[in-house]
């Protein structure tokens, strides 16, 4: 095992992408509920799904089999691998481990010998997942989406990337109904901003 | 709007996820430096612009950022397949008209 050492720790000297959006907005019975599940590791993985060397190596260290199905998630513990095309994949792990995580992933790809084309990249800081539930979410991703989310469409564990507003996402579908959405930092005002608005006839709280 | 399937995605997606992204099939000349110039601005600046079949690329640039191709007739802007890059179209100009002249015969017996 590689030790790599992480230099920072979630608190007073990071700011998440949507730290100054606390809650001025704070209904009890609010229909639409935010929370930002701040400071999680998001590693970008390239690779080649047919080379078992690489699938393998990669199993090894997040304890599941990348999804290879598109459009679909897999998760363990406080790792999601989501597919985004038939080489791509979104790690999602717990705050503070991608660079053990991506220390690891290298270590065990060129252990098991696993052709040289594939990318790891530590994207964490670019992006934040923000999870929306409550009784209004199925309408307010009417509003905000080109994509059909209707349960009959959006199974749990499924993985879509689309439009939101005029910004994109990716969306996946939690066990408890509630949506999982990864967003751009650079857009996360703007996201915030629609959101703030699109949820007004249902109430909004930050949680 | 569009519907369009994109091949990487297994799914039918709205055309607002999507960019068209020009005319597919083009191959870089092997040897540029022993063609015509007239032959490498040919590669470079001249694409066809039929009425009709249209063999194309699309970019899934709101979904999984993949380019696939597309057969799309240009007057009435039906998409009649789409497919992987690599892939070569199965409905073309050609086929089209052997299925319409198929179609007319059997019409006529
Ligand atoms: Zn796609």
């Amino acid at each position: 095992m590689t030790s790599v050492s992480t230099n920072f720790s979630a608190g007073d000297m990071m700011e998440s992408p949507l730290h100054h959006h606390v809650a001025h907005t704070n209904h009890s019975d609010a229909g639409i509920v935010m929370k930002e599940d701040k400071f999680r590791g998001h590693l970008n993985l390239r690779g080649n799904p047919e080379d078992t060397a690489f699938t393998s190596a990669v199993e090894s260290v997040l304890g599941v089999a990348l999804p290879i199905t598109a459009n679909t998630s897999v998760r363990s513990g406080d790792t999601v691998a989501y597919w985004l095309c038939p080489n791509e994949w979104l790690l999602i792990v717990a705050s503070g481990t991608q660079g053990q995580v991506e220390a690891d992933l290298r270590l065990a790809v060129a252990n098991k010998g696993a052709d040289q084309h594939i990318a790891i990249t530590d994207i964490s800081s670019g992006q934040t997942l923000v999870n929306l539930s409550g009784s209004g979410v199925a309408e307010l991703l009417q509003k905000s989406t080109v994509y059909d989310c209707h349960v009959s469409n959006f199974p749990v564990g499924k993985v879509v990337q689309t439009t939101f507003a005029k910004t994109g996402t990716t969306m996946c579908k939690l066990e408890d109904g509630s949506m999982d959405l990864v967003i751009r930092r650079s857009f996360s005002d703007y996201f915030f901003l629609w959101l703030q608005d699109a949820s007004e006839e249902y109430g909004l709280q930050i949680a | 709007m569009h519907h369009i399937y994109c091949p990487y995605c297994e799914e039918t997606r709205e055309e607002e996820e999507y960019s068209y992204t020009g005319e597919a099939h083009i191959e870089r000349p092997k040897d540029p430096a022993s063609i015509t110039d007239e032959a490498w601005g040919d590669y470079l600046f001249f694409r066809s612009n039929p009425r009709g079949i249209h063999h194309e690329m699309w970019f899934h640039a709101a979904g999984c950022r993949r380019y696939f191709n597309a057969t799309r007739d240009t007057h009435s802007y039906q998409i009649h397949e789409t497919y992987k890059m690599g892939e070569l179209p199965t409905i073309t100009a050609k086929t089209i008209a052997a299925d319409t002249l198929a179609a007319q015969q059997g019409d006529a017996s």
